[in-house]
């Protein structure tokens, strides 16, 4: 069974360049022709953990893996972690720092976006080791638009 | 070998394509490739943004439009304004432009402000009540560049329902000159003719109507660019000698507000539409980088974007024939002079929204059918297999091989459309078959041939 796989680097603090590695994914879905839905979805939630890591994680790297009914996002930091899952899922808690919040980030609506949007989510963290988030979208989803 | 080559919207010239591959980057379609080094080919569709033309500095590409020959002569002529034109001139005001015009002989000249103004009106009130409807997705994005919304058709179906669904400016004026103008030349039996004044590369010649039936009164684009000249001289001899003229028949025949001018320039479609969440965007690469985020769900706070695929706005059109800063400068001029004005008052405007006048004949949906998925789906192997060749091509973008850059390459030797050979660095002649990962582009050629 053929599948695709694919990884990007993310620099912690590189406002710049973040986002990139979702536009990537978003155009090689598109070339695939998938449900335009589809394809917001996974752009939303990458996008959402690709900036998570930029501003409170370490450097990090976002994998990509396209199988024949799925893709599985998996992205990685070393950063310093999250104390309690669960707190930070709840919608509006955030610790973003005020330079995060100037350029609009820091709703707190993060991580529940990516469970809404996502089939299947799975935060790990080790406190001041690393955090993993891996999300996975069923080509014949369940879900509805985001 | 055709010499001439034409889309809707852009003519290549072969012959005086010297395969220096700057055209190919630009453009936002990726349609262009270089075959045999110096034989353009469009091998997807193309959305009109011009950026090719301003790319190429051999002259090879050009609009497809053509200077206007015998205005008048046979045809009553009606000149639909875009305000574009009267940033091309620091001296003269709108209404020595539209005078110009006149002389140069349009039996007709409509200037755009009161569709504008009428158009920022129901704009604005589709915004306020989307608030309570929630008919739309936030953010709207405005209709007014063709550009934008072909480019939205192509690249991002999921923004279409964005697209804000009231009736562009120009479809107004069009509207008003076919419903008030037309008719009563139409019962003397004369033939009318009308020629939309464009900074945008349109389509020379439009024969058939939205819905496809052929229009009965032809309908031409002019470049602002192949007017200029001779609307110069005129408008010269105007401002000196004054001369009288008459024959004005409707109000929006002569202009003496700025508010048309200011449209021209990048912001100013929001400026005058009391929308407080709203941004301007102008230039393609920006336009697509917001429209990128948008997809991926940013930007919901805001009401409404204002984009153009032109940077600086329309005034910075391709076939605008003074520079955009030019242009812009004497914009603020004519605002210092004139200033804005109100001329429709709103009472009346809410009556024809609420009659239905401002809404699109066809939802912005039915473009997909011209612009969407053009080519047949990648198949997971194929995409498979497109990654394999990247990792062997040397990665530079150098555009040699007649294609935009080095994915498109992969992507088009894998459906078929071109040969791994044509990639200049895998030839057995060339040792540095891969850059090294740490001096990516350090010898990469100027340009590709
Ligand atoms: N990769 C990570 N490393 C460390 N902490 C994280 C990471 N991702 C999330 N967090 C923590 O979880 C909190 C909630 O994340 P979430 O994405 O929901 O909101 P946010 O990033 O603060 O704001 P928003 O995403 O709305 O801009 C963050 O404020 C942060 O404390
Ligand atoms: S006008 Fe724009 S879309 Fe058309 S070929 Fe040129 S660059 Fe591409
Ligand atoms: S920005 Fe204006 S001039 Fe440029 S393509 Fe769009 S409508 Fe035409
Ligand atoms: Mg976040």
């Amino acid at each position: 069974m053929a599948s695709l796989k694919k990884f990007f680097f993310i620099k912690a603090r590189d406002f710049v360049h973040a986002g990139e590695a979702s536009i990537h994914i978003q155009s090689l879905l598109k070339s695939m022709h998938w449900d335009p839905v589809l394809i917001r979805r996974v752009a939303i939630c990458s996008y959402e953990g690709e900036m998570n890591v930029v501003i409170h994680g370490g450097d990090g790297v976002l994998n990509l893996s396209i199988e024949n009914d799925r893709l599985i996002i998996e992205i990685i930091d070393d950063g310093p972690g999250i104390q309690d899952i669960s707190l930070a899922m709840q919608p509006g808690y955030s610790t973003a720092s005020d330079e995060a919040r100037e350029m609009g980030f820091g709703a707190g609506m993060g991580l529940p976006n990516m469970k809404k949007n996502a089939d299947d989510i799975q935060i790990e963290s080790e406190p001041g080791i690393r955090t993993r988030a891996s999300m996975t979208f069923l080509l014949e989803s369940p879900k509805e638009t985001p | 070998m055709r010499p001439e080559y034409t889309t809707c919207y852009v003519r290549f010239h072969e012959e005086r394509c010297t395969g220096c591959a700057e055209c190919l980057k630009v453009c936002p379609t990726r349609a262009i490739r270089i075959r045999n080094r110096t034989s353009i080919r469009l091998v997807d569709l193309c959305i009109g943004c011009g950026a090719c033309i301003r790319a190429c500095a051999a002259g090879a590409i050009s609009a497809a439009t053509r200077p206007p020959q015998q205005i008048g002569n046979g045809h009553v002529a009606i000149a639909l304004v875009s305000p574009v034109l009267y940033a091309q001139f620091p001296t003269a005001m709108p209404k020595d432009v539209l005078l110009g015009l006149r002389h140069m002989g349009f039996r007709h000249t409509i200037d755009m402000s009161i569709f504008l103004e009428m158009f920022q009106f129901a704009a604005a009130e589709f915004i306020r009540r989307n608030r309570e409807t929630g008919e739309a997705p936030w953010p709207l994005i405005s209709p007014v560049c063709p550009a934008v919304v072909r480019l939205i058709a192509f690249q991002f179906p999921a923004l279409l329902a964005h697209v804000l669904p009231v009736l562009r400016p120009v479809a107004l004026m069009a509207r008003e000159v076919k419903e008030r103008i037309i008719p009563s030349y139409e019962a003397q039996g004369r033939q009318v003719a009308l020629y939309y004044l464009n900074p945008c590369p349109t389509m020379e010649q439009e024969r058939f109507g939205p819905d496809g039936t052929p229009l009965r009164h032809p309908e031409i684009s002019i470049g602002i660019n192949d007017l200029y000249p001779d609307l110069n001289q005129r408008i010269d001899t105007i401002l000196t000698e004054v001369p009288p003229f008459s024959e004005t028949h409707f109000e929006y025949e002569t202009c003496a507000t700025a508010n048309a001018a200011l449209v021209a320039m990048s912001g100013g479609e929001i400026a005058s539409m009391r929308i407080e969440k709203s941004m301007a965007v102008h230039g393609l690469r920006d336009t697509v980088a917001y429209l990128q985020k948008i997809e991926m769900g940013l930007f919901q706070e805001v009401e409404y974007f204002e984009f153009r695929t032109c940077r600086e706005g329309c005034l910075g059109g391709v076939l605008s024939a003074v520079d955009k800063y030019m242009a812009r400068s004497n914009v603020q001029r004519m605002l210092h002079l004139h200033g804005l004005g109100r001329r429709v008052p709103g009472n009346t405007i809410l009556r024809l929204y609420d009659k239905g006048r401002f809404k699109p004949d066809k939802s912005p949906l039915t473009l997909t059918r011209f612009f969407g998925d053009r080519k047949p789906a990648l198949s997971l192997e194929q995409m498979v297999r497109i990654e394999k060749i990247l990792d062997t091509v040397a990665g530079w973008g150098c555009g040699a091989c007649g294609a935009p850059d080095c994915p498109t390459f992969a992507e088009d030797v894998v459906r078929g459309e071109a040969e791994l050979g044509d990639c200049q660095w895998l030839h057995p002649s060339r040792p540095c078959m891969k850059a090294t990962p740490d001096e990516p582009g350090r010898s990469s050629p100027e340009s590709g041939l």
